[in-house]
């Protein structure tokens, strides 16, 4: 395969980027001594803009509470530098493939716009779950599995057992 | 604050055990005279080096900027004043040994010259722009016939603005942070990277861009190693002045610093420019609005935790 490199066609091979990812978590817990997560920074950013916007309520939240302190901004997490980090590294990897541009992917049978009600739907319900099953892909499942807990075990035949069943109906808003 | 009701030294908001008097305005302003400074002195420099046209954003564009930003700085340092209505006694005094008197003096004079400097150039800029005076008129034809003296007047006064923005904090003797020679430079040449990103991101000509790139990605490792060498002079120094470098080392503002400032400020930017000129498509945006964010960061930062490091205990 003679692809140009930087035309944006051609990205990492998956297999290679899974084991790149790997040895990320793998520094990651030998560096900060705790795993990866994302869910955990968008969480940070909801309860920090609750607690800005009406911090009675926050107060009053049993889940918003249980995240407020004090002496320290939810946004001063280990998790929401590591998400800067991730746009960072994501901008230089689609710099380097060729990649940056700004466009809507989605299969040629809906709409752009039906694409993006799906993603934004979908993402909030992996929101809502990601609370309910305290971490996300990265946070309990990738980095639970790493140490062999049986929770991130869990998760991941949750996410991906019900990925197998929900993708075979929802499969025509990809391909 | 009720001074009448205080009873004891000890425990005052704002005061003690922290003295934190400087809040938002400070390092806004600091972060809007650097880059007037950058813009103004990148502007002279091209015009003294007879450049106006290779370099005309630089020269004629970039420097609309600068006005506005020193006024918003300005206003910024005048909602810091508890007096406001005092301001004008600045200006009643030269005091050569007095940071702020400089300042003071030194934006008395650059803030009018940036206007008619932007002034100057409306013409070439908006076609069929007129003046309504015939004042005016033969005003703009005097500075245009002595912008070359004007450009050499603007040099010497935005670096003496670019540094009085650190020397500002540096002559701070009772805060060990900012207590360093080092702050002027630093301050001047982060302000010089912050107007040269500024010109980068205006500029439309393929050869204008590549000069202010290389001048910036200059600038910024020559900002590292200050800040380096800020970072070791303090560790080789007395008790205060390694508390005060612990800050940024462990301490309560090394996650901030590192991130926003080093990394995302500095060192991920001069990446993206790297890039850039050996020819990866990058939008200019992303580099210069982290360059711009990072040096505001870099000024909260140093005010923040300044105010915080001291002598006494």
């Amino acid at each position: 395969m003679e692809k140009n490199r930087r035309d944006g066609s051609f990205y990492i091979n998956p297999y290679l980027g899974g084991v790149l990812l790997g040895l990320v978590l793998f520094a990651t817990y030998y560096i900060t001594g705790r795993g990866l997560g994302a869910s955990g920074a968008v969480k940070n950013t909801v309860v920090t803009t609750v607690d800005v916007i009406a911090p009675a309520h926050a107060e009053k939240s049993h889940y918003y509470s249980k995240f407020l302190n004090e002496n320290s901004s939810p946004m001063n997490n280990w998790l929401v530098f590591e998400v800067l980090g991730v746009m960072a590294g994501a901008f230089l990897s689609g710099t380097l493939y060729g990649r940056l541009k700004l466009k809507n992917e989605h299969s040629p049978k809906i709409k752009p716009r039906t694409r993006l009600i799906a993603a934004v739907a979908g993402g909030l319900m992996f929101g809502i779950g990601s609370q309910l099953a305290r971490g996300c892909t990265s946070g309990a499942a990738l980095s639970g599995l790493a140490v062999l807990s049986a929770s991130g075990m869990i998760t991941m035949l949750g996410i991906f057992g019900s990925a197998y069943l929900f993708g075979w109906l929802f499969k025509k808003l990809w391909i | 604050m009720k001074e009448e009701l205080f009873v004891s030294g000890r425990a005052i908001p704002n005061i003690d055990p922290y003295l934190n008097i400087w809040h938002w305005q400070i390092p806004l302003y600091l972060f809007l005279g650097g880059l007037a400074a950058g813009i103004m002195f990148f502007a002279a420099l091209f015009t003294i080096m007879g450049k106006e046209n290779e370099m005309s954003t630089a020269v004629k564009k970039a420097p609309i900027i600068a006005p506005i930003a020193l006024v918003l700085g300005l206003l910024a340092l005048l909602l810091d004043l508890k007096h406001k209505l005092y301001f004008w006694q600045l200006y009643t005094t030269i005091r050569y040994q007095s940071p702020m008197s400089w300042g003071a003096w030194v934006l008395m004079a650059i803030t009018p010259l940036s206007m008619i400097w932007v002034a100057s150039y409306m013409k070439e800029l908006i076609p069929g722009w007129k003046w309504k005076n015939s004042l005016l008129d033969s005003f703009e034809a005097f500075i245009i016939k002595y912008r070359l003296w004007m450009a050499w007047i603007i040099i010497v006064l935005s670096v003496i603005l670019g540094i009085y923005t650190g020397i500002l904090l540096s002559a701070f003797n009772a805060r060990p942070l900012w207590n360093t020679s080092i702050l002027g430079p630093l301050f001047l040449v982060s302000g010089m990277s912050t107007g040269a990103a500024t010109i980068l991101l205006m500029s439309k000509s393929h050869e204008e861009r590549r000069t202010m790139s290389w001048i910036d990605l200059l600038l910024i490792v020559v900002e590292l190693f200050f800040i380096t060498h800020l970072i070791m002079g303090m560790k080789a120094g007395s008790q205060v002045q390694i508390d005060a470098a612990a800050l940024f080392l462990g301490g309560e503002f090394t996650a901030v610093f590192w991130v926003f400032v080093i990394v995302l400020g500095l060192v991920f930017p001069a990446v993206l420019e790297v890039l850039e000129r050996i020819g990866y498509h990058i939008p200019v945006i992303i580099p210069v609005i982290l360059i711009l964010l990072g040096g505001l960061m870099f000024r909260f930062i140093m005010v923040e935790a300044g105010q915080i490091t001291r002598y006494l205990y």
